[in-house]
């Protein structure tokens, strides 16, 4: 951890960090100059350019063993800013632009600009915020200062909420707002710890605070409130009022990077402000607080689905759930088991993303073609689409954490690290969890794939269908993740609660 | 032998391999519109590695296998193998049989695809070498049979599947967390199952673990009083599905309490609790089976019945550190993969037949059924044999021997039950009973090949007081049998499924005012006021725990 002065040396390659973030911005910049159809084009030519920087990103990472560094313009912090990559970054950069492309292929339909070339404000819209968010990811990925970190967080939110209201009806427009006016709370309670760090050590670089920090009121006022916010904009149960409306609402497109991407990267931050800012402090209690508010998320967002009639708003709730397991890592962050945990936890997060980027392009398939997405109208609806119900039905064998799927992996590593840590509770609730999901699935699966077939409004478009199988897929095959990535995920990974070994 | 020996070490590991994947290729194709038929026709062939890998592991030596880069590893034992074979020998007859279902009917396709996917685990837990493979290939045998349970779509169906929907998803969550238990208990950090269970009568779970295997396996094999979703199942299912599900599927729970209990190490108390469980199922099986009219539910109780017994044997050889329990009780399981699946065959036959072909058909079920009960010379008889030796002369040895009769008691309601039954106006297609023939012919003949791979006896299994010891029980079941007909069977109706009757009844009761108050309590949380308070409470709570844990 204390590396000395090489922590700010950039590492060979290191300039590579500044592309994620700076061509997508460059994109979204084009977009709005060039405007009309060109806004599609530019996102959809960049993707892959992303792919390609996540990738070179994470094969410097995985040659070398070590985070990269990158020292914008040359000034070592606490002047200047640096820029880190470490396993999980790199991961997480992946996975963006992995979903991203699907998504964006996914809503071409949707988001399409008329042929005549006359600008719509929908499909522009669409184009050059999806390309924020993936600028804004990217920054919370490789951010390494808490300011910084802090215009990220909030570029993410400006970038999000309005895909929510893109059709423009009123209940969406309530939903955007409450998304809005919540995730604002949680900037100010982020914004105050922030400053309550800057007042104490007069830095906000990562490194340099993680090596000054003392366990003192302002530090774990700091904490507290930082948390709090990032919560809020996680949607942790019980702050996650905005979420079902605004995930059920937007567009099926946007549902998926919603809820695949955009609350991973207020979790990114939560975990980065625990291990890598104050993996110095002893951090059982709270620790065991984030655990239990997990836990509630996970039976009480199970429950609800299974209680919805709607089903985005079904797959919405069960995002709920779904974001409690991440929480289960923070009291296993300490002990011989806490790369068990780590891995599991991030295995949570990827595996999570791509199903439920899955199911929500799926719902949004079944509710184009049916006209309608009420559960209760779902009967024979698997027999006249199998493609999407397929999609569906695999993103959902991960979310019930059935094996093979990546969902598996992560809840038997999550529930190795809670039974060699002798914190069962943990391990009953992903259990509980576990059978709640395959109760809410059993409700949309079993009525879907008996009786007549209904009346079609339009078949699913196959490449579309294909889209959502890729990606339910890809949760799949996490499974089968070689030890050597797991490996990869330790890299730059702080022992979190160090002071009290 | 020792050319068998030398194929298996060639010919095994590749054989492991194939008995997974051949169910999985032929699904490929079916999925396929256009060679979908043509798939469905092999679909008897897809047992085929299975079945050679199973005599190569017999008459040879035992193997393993693995596929590194799905991190899954195989291994074949004498246990395992015998299991196979048979499991293998019903998937393929009752293939031929469900052929007739797989044209010309709505759910085709739905049925062939769990059909296939259950046919892989089914063949696959008998292979599995680590404790992921394991947990994959019991998944795969469990959770898409539901649709082979539900595939009516009537109400009984939909109940039926929803009932073993919930008893199999509860069981897997229940193995979910024994497993992690096992991998945590092994110090070396492996998953092979063979080092697990030899560290598990050290590790600091072990009772824990023990417990949850044995719940989580019995639920399977549906040991009382978690017995109910299997009459409402098997019931349910189509003939063919119930013939795969009794036979092969359940013995998914037996090799995984064979695979998983630390047979070699004495644990007396386990061992007991175990024999004890399985012996009141023995009994509760046939005294609930008794008051059943139905011929496919009679013989789902028997199965509880003959799993209890099954169970009772692998406790005895778990407190008495019986290392042969494990390839008795395979043999006695393997007896019953195959009678089983040719019995409910036989109710399928016999309800195509009239008339003049219904008699004969009529015999050979009565001889399937009486083989359950331990009628010498058949199949039946060789497995009590097998088992004696872990049973003993002393108490437990007396009870099985009740068990025998009480048995053969209810393998002559059913037989009664099933001489009454309807014709249900399908046809009786040479291919059906071609298949069901070949399996009863199976279920008799196999049993004596494999016997003496089990350190069986030939000339001890034809001795007069063998012969003698098999009969008398009998005799009392049948007098037991006949005094309860004669009376016009006064037994209470009672419904099939006994006690899960009460279970549906206290989820109805607690499931749904549990959901509206976690609604209540949401709609209270999402409003602005309470949302901010939490935020707020969140922020002070985690500040205040940080400071306090100084």
């Amino acid at each position: 951890m204390t590396e000395g002065a090489s922590a700010f040396a950039a590492t060979a390659g290191g300039s590579l960090l500044a592309l994620p973030i700076l061509v997508p911005a460059a994109g979204v910049l084009l977009s709005f100059l060039l405007g009309g159809r060109q806004a599609e084009r530019i996102a959809l030519a960049l993707m892959p350019v992303q792919f390609g920087f996540a990738v070179a990103i994470a094969s410097l990472i995985w040659r070398s063993g070590q985070p990269l560094v990158y020292v914008l313009g040359g000034y070592a912090p606490p002047l200047g800013i640096a820029l880190r990559a470490d396993g999980f970054s790199a991961v997480m950069l992946v996975t963006t632009s992995l979903i991203m492309p699907a998504a964006g292929l996914y809503a071409r339909t949707n988001f399409a600009t008329p042929n005549d070339g006359t600008e719509r404000r929908a499909p522009l819209v669409f184009w050059t915020l999806l390309q924020a968010i993936q600028a804004a990811l990217s920054l919370i990925f490789l951010g390494g200062d808490l300011f910084n970190l802090y215009v990220a967080l909030e570029l993410l939110t400006f970038a999000a909420a309005p895909l929510v209201c893109l059709d423009g009806r009123p209940e969406t427009l309530a939903a955007a707002l409450r998304y809005l006016m919540f995730a604002l709370f949680g900037a100010l309670f982020y914004l105050l710890g922030v400053a309550l760090l800057y007042g104490a050590y007069g830095t906000l670089d990562i490194v340099l605070l993680s090596r000054q920090i003392r366990a003192e009121p302002a530090v774990w006022l700091a904490a507290g409130l930082m948390t709090a916010g990032l919560l809020a904009k996680t949607a942790l149960f019980p702050l996650h009022l905005w979420l079902p409306p605004a995930h059920a609402n937007a567009p099926a497109a946007a549902s998926a990077v919603l809820s695949g991407l955009v609350v991973k990267g207020s979790f990114f931050l939560i975990v980065r402000l625990w291990f890598n800012v104050l993996p110095a402090l002893p951090n059982a209690v709270p620790g065991a607080i984030l655990a239990a508010l997990g836990s509630a998320a996970i039976l009480a967002g199970s429950a609800l689905a299974l209680r919805q009639e709607r089903l985005k708003l079904l797959i919405a709730y069960s995002t709920v759930a779904q974001i409690g397991y991440l929480f289960l890592m923070f009291p296993l962050a300490s002990g011989p088991w806490s790369a068990e945990a780590f891995s599991g936890g991030v295995m949570q997060a990827l595996s999570h993303a791509f199903a439920k980027a899955a199911m929500f392009l799926s719902a949004g398939l079944i509710a184009e073609s049916l006209g309608h997405d009420r559960i209760a109208g779902l009967g024979g609806a698997g027999r006249a689409m199998p493609v999407t119900f397929l999609a569906l039905g695999l993103g959902g064998l991960s979310l019930m954490g059935l094996p093979p799927s990546g969902g598996f992996a992560a809840k038997w590593l999550l529930m190795k690290a809670s039974i060699e840590a002798g914190q069962w509770v943990w391990a009953v609730v992903m259990l509980a969890g576990g059978l709640l999901a395959g109760g809410y699935l059993y409700r949309v699966l079993a009525p879907a794939l008996s009786g007549n077939r209904p009346q079609l409004k339009s078949p699913p478009r196959r490449s579309r269908e294909n889209v959502a199988l890729a990606l339910a897929l890809a949760a799949v095959l996490l499974a089968f993740a070689p030890p050597t990535f797991f490996a990869f995920l330790q890299i730059g990974r702080p022992a979190a609660g160090a002071a009290l070994r | 032998m020792s050319a068998l020996a030398a194929a298996a070490q060639e010919f095994g590991p590749g054989l492991l391999v194939a008995a997974l994947a051949a169910p999985l290729v032929v699904l490929a194709v079916v999925l396929s519109p256009k060679l979908r038929f043509a798939a469905l026709a092999m679909s008897p062939l897809a047992p085929l590695p299975a079945l050679a890998a199973a005599i190569l592991a017999i008459g040879g030596a035992p193997f393993e296998g693995e596929l590194p880069g799905l991190r899954m590893s195989f291994r074949l034992d004498l246990p395992g193998a015998i299991l196979l074979a048979a499991a293998a020998l019903v998937w393929i007859a009752a293939s031929v049989f469900a052929r007739a279902d797989w044209t010309g009917r709505p759910n085709a396709e739905r049925f062939a695809v769990s059909w296939l996917l259950t046919m892989a685990g089914s063949l696959g837990v008998f292979v599995a070498a680590d404790l992921l493979t394991f947990y994959l290939v019991y998944a795969l045998v469990s959770v898409p049979a539901y649709y082979l349970v539900a595939d009516d779509e009537d109400a009984g169906s939909s109940r039926a599947g929803g009932v073993y929907l919930a008893f199999t998803l509860i069981g897997e969550a229940v193995l979910l967390i024994a497993f992690v238990m096992l991998a945590a208990g092994e110090p070396g950090g492996s998953l092979d199952i063979r080092a697990v269970v030899a560290a598990l009568p050290a590790s600091p779970w072990r009772d824990a673990a023990l417990a949850l295997l044995i719940l989580g396996f019995g639920m399977k094999i549906a040991l009382a009083p978690l017995n109910g979703w299997m009459p409402l199942a098997y019931a349910a299912a189509p003939i063919p599905a119930a013939a795969v599900l009794s036979g092969a599927a359940v013995k998914a729970g037996v090799i995984g309490l064979i695979r998983f209990l630390p047979l070699g190490a004495a644990l007396p108390d386990w061992g007991e609790a175990l024999a004890w469980a399985g012996f009141v199922s023995a009994f509760y099986g046939v005294a609930i089976g008794l008051t059943q009219r139905d011929p496919k539910t009679i013989l789902a109780y028997s199965s509880i019945s003959q799993m209890g017994v099954i169970a009772a044997v692998l406790g005895l050889g778990l407190a008495g550190a019986d290392q042969n329990a494990a390839s008795d009780a395979a043999f006695y399981a393997a007896n019953h993969v195959l009678v089983k699946a040719a019995l409910f065959l036989s109710v399928g036959v016999a309800a195509a037949l009239t008339g003049r072909g219904r008699s004969p058909a009529l015999i050979v079920a009565a001889a399937l059924a009486l083989s359950l009960g331990g009628l010498p010379l058949t199949g039946g008889a060789l497995a009590k044999l097998a088992v004696k030796g872990t049973l003993g002369d002393g108490v437990a040895g007396a009870v099985a021997a009740a068990s025998a009769a009480a048995t053969t008691a209810l393998m002559l309601h059913f037989f009664i039950r099933l001489a009454r039954s309807d014709n249900d106006g399908k046809a009786a297609s040479p291919q059906r009973i071609l298949s069901w023939l070949a399996l009863a012919f199976a279920s008799m003949l196999v049993p004596w090949l494999m016997f003496p791979a089990v350190g069986g006896d030939l000339a001890d299994a034809l001795a007069t007081a063998t012969l003698w010891d098999a009969i008398w029980p009998m005799l009392i079941g049948a007098a037991l049998a006949a005094g309860l007909w004669a009376l016009g069977e006064p037994l209470p109706r009672i419904p099939a499924g006994d006690i899960v009757v009460a279970q549906e009844a206290a989820f109805r009761a607690s499931a749904p005012p549990l959901g509206a108050a976690f609604e209540r309590l949401d709609w209270r949380l999402r409003q602005w006021p309470a949302a901010g308070l939490s935020l707020l409470t969140i922020a002070l709570a985690l500040a205040a725990a940080g400071f306090a844990s100084r």
